[in-house]
């Protein structure tokens, strides 16, 4: 097993900068999840990680080891693509034997680990089927059988729940993390959907435009969105921005105001904030998560009152649509409270975030 | 087969070469395994014999092996490719010493190159008739032939329809003896729409079909006569118009003729329960003297390396000689060329032919010979049908003669040429390099080099075997003549075609009617073909079609069997007279009481070309129902389970789902299949064979015609080729062009 | 729509479908029969007739073409079965190295960016457009200087290089429907791209080189000009020059001909059954569903 970095790393196609220099440093064992919306380049990476593309320039190392102009098949590596791409014409043991097989391992070991594997994987009874004759979950767990039987440094994964239907999907996310926590092979994971990825990755990638924007633990990036992308792509529903400026009215008070057209403006003393990167007049986004706000306990110093627009029940909690300062705003609050359309609500905000409007940076 | 090559090792060889073969893997190395070597003294006689007369001369050859102990390697051949191997084999010293063909070809053989003189192969000349030996003598004298035997025509008679005692004397009473025949039989059949026959009827009338001076002969007073007798046998019911040899054998064979004219090959056919017997040509009445068909002698000829051969000589004595003679005679019942052999007096059927022999006209050997067939097949067809009267007919038959055989172009200079190509080449290399100093194109070559890899071999072998024999034909458009002789005379060949050699530009047979015809002729093709294995493969991939496996392979019958054979099933099923469609007529007829008329298939352009069509498609559409049935393992059931879901008729499944999902097997298919049609020459020369008179003809007939039966003009058919080349690449260009997806 | 009323319409639709078929075999058939109906017939009265029944049938025609034999070392060798092999031979030979040298090639043509890809695309279409009227004679040179003249290899190696074109552009349609992260993922299993090819995309392709096979095989199974000219020995010849010797200058034995090509084209169906097994859809199936 062995730490996953990545130097400097450029991608083009023809004229096409697909990666624009990217860092990352999977730590040995870690489970690394990239995480960005399409197009962003995070399959690319992968794709530069296995071996199937070539760098343009950078470095890309295995532990020690510099990998970056080495074949696939000597990365020691074990890849789930998003099709799961069985080879049709094998049977299920074949495929799972098919990487060991071009290795010459010998025919005890392979029989043994295979077995092993899809007993882990109650593949067992499935061994003598051909992909044809496979549902799409059987298929997604031969696809993993086939990365995990071959015991490799890094395991890869392109997205591989893409195509198994929700409760599938909630399970076999379940099980990669418990399995990766069992054999700790530093793995790199690629996914859209940031439910995966807040809930497998020891260490999050979030990508933008062939750049990472963001990389840490998800409890980081969450809480402190390092930009304005960040903060707007993870989080469901995802978070509220308005725009706004900065004033600062004594030496330690610092206020967000929202202009609204119609009314006055809403202000916003800013509470426990860095003022590190604050200056007066700056203009700025602020952004608010819809879970972070709850009803004032005394409505006439609350920070928002809204009208509540469409109300829906989602459980424990309530997703209030409505608008504030003319743009749509969304906030979470407990299913108790049995919000109705129409309501007059005053909310407090626990937790917000600043970002500079030029830039997109955080203001933290 | 040599001794050396009986011995059990050897064959033990031949087998290890067929497991290789069979394995295909080591291919090549069948070329290490040494060829069984052909001993110096081995004598290789080509033939193209069947029968007995092909056992005669394998008995005649082991006497002779037995007896002087030379071997001899004696092979047999199809005709139809006789010739041209001959052709390319001798001049590269890998043809036989010894071979046998008619003397008519003798002219072609020495202009080519392919014949010596036989020196003292002949033996003496005292035992050859002098109108024999003349068959053999070149125009500047000299024997190149060793005559063998003599074959000409001669009328057949079924003797339990006519008393051999009282066959009339002239064809005009034959004829007349109609009225007493059997209900629905003829007084005579004979291949009547030909010219080889047709020439019994010329000599009659006093005509030739060459003149000494070798123009066309089959023209003027005694040729129109000749026509208009025939017309008038043909009108009177008496003979049918449009038998061919085939016909001819069964109508005689089945009663339903009671005399034929044919040669010593019907008899074959006969066997032994037909009563029958053979006399002389009859005379013509009208024509005041006896019909003289064409004589041609069979000749053992020797190759340029094979007259240097005192032993090749020696065997050409052999089997010429009177003990030979005699065997062919009893055996093969064959008349014998020499004059010391005489037919056994209790044989009628040997005797009429030796006898009609003696009054036939020696066919001429010269070249120009060759080019009088295509003209008088034409008009004979023409004046037959009635489209024409014999004098306009004959004209232009002599006029289609003197344009095959109009002069050469005078040499060009090479120079220009030379220079052009030079500086191309320098300009060409010129550019590479440049292009290759381009560090963006170096990038590219580099990032090529994975897939080079996988190209090289597939590059060499296509260039080799494929491209350079094809870059070579096209550079022989150049020229004119034979390889060593001929000359360079630049584009004049592309221009006497794309002028019509000065004829008008747009009469029937000119490129540009041909390039109509042959553009029809694909696009139709393309049409049925796709239409009808497009739709028959997507019905038999239904899901639940019984039976499946059956179908196919029952549809993929026309492809299986040999075409040669099946186009000539279908061009009988055409015949005007006999065929299964006017069988067809005739049941609907008695059916409905309707009266539906035979038709005459060939004599319009619209019906021949249907009959050609009908048959290509026949042909044609097992290939493109196989590549749709491969394309359509392709398509995933789930896209058009999709499609289903979403409200897509099943119409619409097939035009936005399986049509484009199989479209790209189909296209490069489809694309193939109209460029093999463009170019597909057999269908046409055995169904219609160009009838009428050449309007069927598609653009590589023509380049075949000029290669094969106008004087092997090989310049002027690879003219054509190029030039062929040239349409289909800017048609395909056109067709990409035109529909944006259709790249390859 | 009803249930009942579905079933009643694909029933309908089942009986529409097999009566389409029976008009096409009826259509392939009824030529054939012609041919059959020659081959089997003792004599043959010209009359038309809409039934292809042979007149006074027997097996002699048959007979007549397949019992013929040659003496070698002074055993009775059959020789028309030895022809037979020859033909068969030469054909699956044909086809195996054809397939060979063009599924690399159109493997790169269907994966790879290269210079030269579509001036190498349109070189080898160039090639069939152009006639091969002029092009025997050089290609006998050719194969004359290689030392390739009278055998069997060297009929092989013509066959198989003119039909290499063909191949290549059939087999890279094919190729272009296979998903790339099947040899993808073969690659990262430690294959190298070669591997992949040959373990991975051949056999999902089985379907496409097996009808490619058979066009190969085809094209080398009725073709008699360039065999009778390449070839000079009687044990040599495939079975096509052995048949054309029947048609003659002056006349042809069409029943012996007849005959001769129903017994050729028996090993062509055998084989076409065989393939024709290959054509069931889903081999591509092994991604997410199918």
């Amino acid at each position: 097993m062995v730490a996953v970095s990545v130097n400097n790393l450029h991608k083009q196609f023809g004229r096409t900068q697909v990666l624009k220099g990217v860092d990352l440093h999977v730590p040995d064992g870690a489970f690394a999840v990239l995480v960005g919306p399409s197009g962003c380049g995070k399959s690319t990476l992968l794709r530069l990680l296995s071996g199937l593309e070539t760098a343009t320039s950078g470095e890309i190392r295995f532990g020690d080891r510099p990998v970056t102009s080495l074949a696939p098949r000597d990365r020691d590596i074990a890849m789930v693509f998003q099709s799961y791409a069985l080879y049709p014409h094998l049977t299920v043991y074949e495929n799972l034997a098919f990487g060991l097989r071009l290795r010459k391992e010998p025919r005890s070991i392979i029989d043994q680990r295979v077995c092993e594997v899809a007993e882990m994987l109650g593949l067992t009874p499935l061994l003598k089927r051909r992909p044809k004759a496979l549902s799409g979950g059987q298929r997604q767990r031969v696809a993993m059988g086939r990365a995990i039987v071959r015991r490799p440094q890094v395991f890869l994964f392109d997205e591989p729940l893409s195509n198994l239907d929700a409760a599938l999907r909630a399970q076999v996310r379940v099980e990669i993390r418990r399995r990766h926590e069992a054999m700790r092979t530093t793995s790199v994971y690629v996914t859209h959907d940031q439910v995966e990825a807040m809930t497998l990755a020891d260490v999050m990638f979030v990508l933008n435009a062939g750049c990472v924007e963001q990389s840490g633990t998800p409890a980081e990036v969450y809480r402190h969105p390092a930009t304005r992308f960040v903060a707007g792509f993870l989080g469901s529903p995802s978070m509220n921005f308005l725009a706004a400026h900065l004033e600062k009215r004594s030496n330690d008070t610092w206020e967000v105001v929202v202009d609204t057209q119609n009314s006055p403006p809403i202000r916003i003393v800013l509470e426990d904030y860095p003022t590190a990167n604050l200056r007066d007049g700056l203009a700025i986004e602020l952004g608010v998560r819809p879970h972070d706000m709850t009803l004032a306990p005394d409505p006439e110093i609350a920070d928002l009152r809204l009208t509540a627009g469409l109300c829906e029940l989602l459980g424990p909690e309530i997703q209030v649509h409505t608008q504030v300062a003319e743009q749509p705003f969304t906030l979470c609050l407990e299913a108790e409270l049995n919000t109705r359309r129409g309501e007059l609500l005053a909310v407090d905000i626990d937790h917000l975030h600043l970002f500079d409007a030029a830039t997109g940076a955080s203001l933290r | 087969m040599t001794p050396s090559r009986r011995v059990p090792a050897a064959r033990r060889i031949r087998c290890s070469r067929w497991l290789v073969g069979l394995t295909g893997v080591a291919c090549l190395a069948t070329v290490l395994v040494p060829k069984p070597a052909t001993a110096d003294d081995e004598i290789v006689l080509w033939h193209a014999y069947r029968g007995e007369e092909a056992a005669v001369l394998e008995q005649l050859v082991a006497e002779h092996e037995r007896e002087t102990g030379t071997e001899v390697e004696l092979l047999r051949l199809p005709y139809d490719a006789f010739a041209s191997k001959l052709a390319a084999a001798i001049p590269l010293g890998e043809g036989p010493d010894i071979f046998i063909d008619s003397h008519e070809r003798l002219g072609d053989f020495r202009h080519r190159g392919l014949v010596a003189p036989v020196g003292d192969a002949l033996g003496s000349i005292k035992n050859y008739p002098p109108k024999v030996l003349t068959a053999v003598t070149g125009p500047q004298g000299g024997f190149w032939g060793v005559p063998l035997s003599l074959k000409s025509v001669a009328l057949y008679v079924r003797t339990d329809l006519l008393d051999p005692g009282e066959i009339p004397s002239t064809l005009e009473a034959l004829v007349a003896l109609q009225p007493t025949l059997p209900e629905g039989a003829y007084a005579l059949a004979y291949e009547a729409r030909g010219a080889y026959a047709h020439a019994a009827f010329l000599g009659a009338f006093g005509g030739t079909m060459l003149t000494p001076d070798e123009q066309f002969g089959f023209v003027g007073p005694a040729a129109e006569r000749s026509l208009e007798f025939v017309q008038s046998m043909i009108a009177s019911g008496a003979v049918p118009g449009d038998a061919d040899g085939a016909l001819v054998t069964n109508l005689f064979r089945s009663g339903k003729a009671a005399t034929a004219i044919s040669g010593p090959w019907l008899a074959n056919d006969l066997g032994s329960e037909v009563p029958y017997t053979v006399v002389v040509l009859p005379n013509i009445a009208a024509a005041d003297g006896p019909m003289r068909p064409f004589l041609t002698v069979e000749a053992l000829m020797l190759s340029p390396t094979g007259r240097t051969k005192q032993h090749v000589r020696a065997l050409a004595r052999h089997l010429s000689g009177q003990a030979a003679a005699q065997l062919r005679q009893q055996r093969a019942r064959t008349i014998s060329a020499r004059n010391d052999v005489e037919p056994p007096t209790n044989d009628p059927v040997l005797r009429a032919f030796a006898d009609q022999a003696s009054t036939a006209v020696v066919m001429p050997s010269a070249r120009a010979m060759r080019s009088t067939w295509e003209p008088a097949n034409r008009a004979i067809r023409r004046v037959l049908r009635g489209q024409m009267s014999p004098q306009v007919a004959l004209e232009s038959a002599r006029k289609q003669f003197d344009d095959v055989r109009r002069p050469p172009p005078p040499p060009a200079s090479p120079t220009p040429w030379l220079i052009a190509l030079g500086a191309t080449l320098l300009l060409g290399a010129l550019a590479l390099v440049r292009r290759a100093r381009d560090p963006d194109t170096q990038a590219a070559l580099r990032a090529s080099l994975p897939a080079y890899r996988y190209l090289v071999h597939a590059v060499f072998a296509v260039s080799l075997l494929v491209l350079a024999p094809l870059l070579v034909g096209a550079a022989t458009s150049l020229f004119v003549g034979r390889p060593d002789t001929g000359y360079f005379v630049g584009l004049a060949n592309f221009y006497d075609i794309l002028t019509a050699r000065g004829g008008p530009l747009l009469a029937t047979g000119s490129f540009y009617i041909v390039v109509l015809v042959t553009l029809l002729w694909t696009l139709l093709n393309l049409v049925l073909h796709l239409a009808i294995g497009v739709g028959l493969g997507l019905v038999l991939s239904r899901p639940a079609m019984r039976l499946r496996g059956l179908y196919r392979v029952l549809l993929i019958l026309p492809w299986a069997v040999p075409s040669y054979v099946t186009a000539l099933a279908w061009r009988g099923m055409f015949h005007r007279q006999f065929g299964a469609v006017t069988g067809l007529i005739h049941q609907l007829n008695a059916w409905f009481g309707t009266t539906l008329e035979p038709i005459d298939w060939f004599a319009r352009f619209s019906t021949a070309f249907t009959a050609n069509v009908a048959t290509n498609v026949w042909l044609g559409f097992p290939f493109m129902m196989v590549v749709t049935l491969g394309a359509l393992t392709a398509v995933p059931r789930d896209a058009l389970e999709a499609a289903e879901v979403d409200g897509a008729s099943r119409w619409q499944r097939l035009r936005f789902v399986t049509l484009p999902m199989i479209r790209p097997a189909l296209v490069p298919a489809a694309m193939l299949g109209a460029i093999w049609t463009f170019n597909m020459f057999n269908v046409v020369f055995l169904v219609s064979g160009g009838e009428p008179d050449g309007t069927t003809d598609i653009l590589v007939s023509e380049a075949y015609r000029w290669a094969f039966t106008r004087e092997a003009q090989y310049g002027y058919a690879a003219a054509y080729a190029v030039l062929i080349f040239v349409l289909l690449a800017g048609l395909t260009r056109l067709t990409e062009r035109v529909g944006k997806g259709a790249q390859l | 729509m009803t249930e009942s009323n579905a079933r009643s319409s694909s029933a309908l639709e089942s009986i529409l479908a097999h009566a389409v078929i029976l008009l096409a075999v009826g259509f392939a058939l009824y030529p054939i029969l012609w041919v059959v109906s020659l081959a089997l017939s003792g004599t043959s009265d010209p009359s038309p007739q809409v039934l292809p029944l042979p007149q006074e049938p027997t097996l002699s025609n048959l007979r007549e073409v397949a019992w013929t034999s040659q003496t070698v070392d002074g055993a009775e060798v059959w020789l028309f079965g030895h022809q037979l092999l020859n033909s068969v031979v030469v054909s699956l030979a044909t086809a195996m190295v054809g397939i060979a040298i063009a599924t690399p090639a159109a493997y790169a043509l269907a994966r790879f960016e290269f210079v030269g890809k579509s001036a190498g695309l349109r070189t080898l279409l160039a090639t069939q457009m152009f006639p091969a009227v002029a092009s025997a004679i050089p290609l006998y040179i050719l194969l004359d200087a290689l030392g390739l003249l009278n055998s069997r290899t060297g009929l092989i190696l013509c066959y198989a290089t003119t039909t290499v074109p063909f191949c290549i552009f059939q087999l890279r349609g094919a190729f272009e429907t296979i998903p790339v992260d099947l040899e993808e993922a073969a690659m990262v299993d430690g294959a190298t791209r070669f591997g992949a090819f040959v373990r991975v995309v051949l056999p999902a392709a089985r379907p496409a080189i097996a009808v490619t096979g058979l066009f190969a095989f085809m094209h080398a199974y009725n073709e008699f000009i360039l065999a009778a000219t390449l070839l000079s020995r009687e044990d040599m010849f495939t079975l096509p020059v052995v048949l054309q010797r029947f048609i003659g200058e002056y006349n042809a034995q069409w029943e012996l001909f007849a005959a001769g090509s129903l017994i050729v084209s028996i090993p062509v169906m055998a084989l076409f059954y065989v393939v024709q097994r290959h054509l069931v859809a889903g081999l591509t199936a092994g991604g997410v569903k199918g």
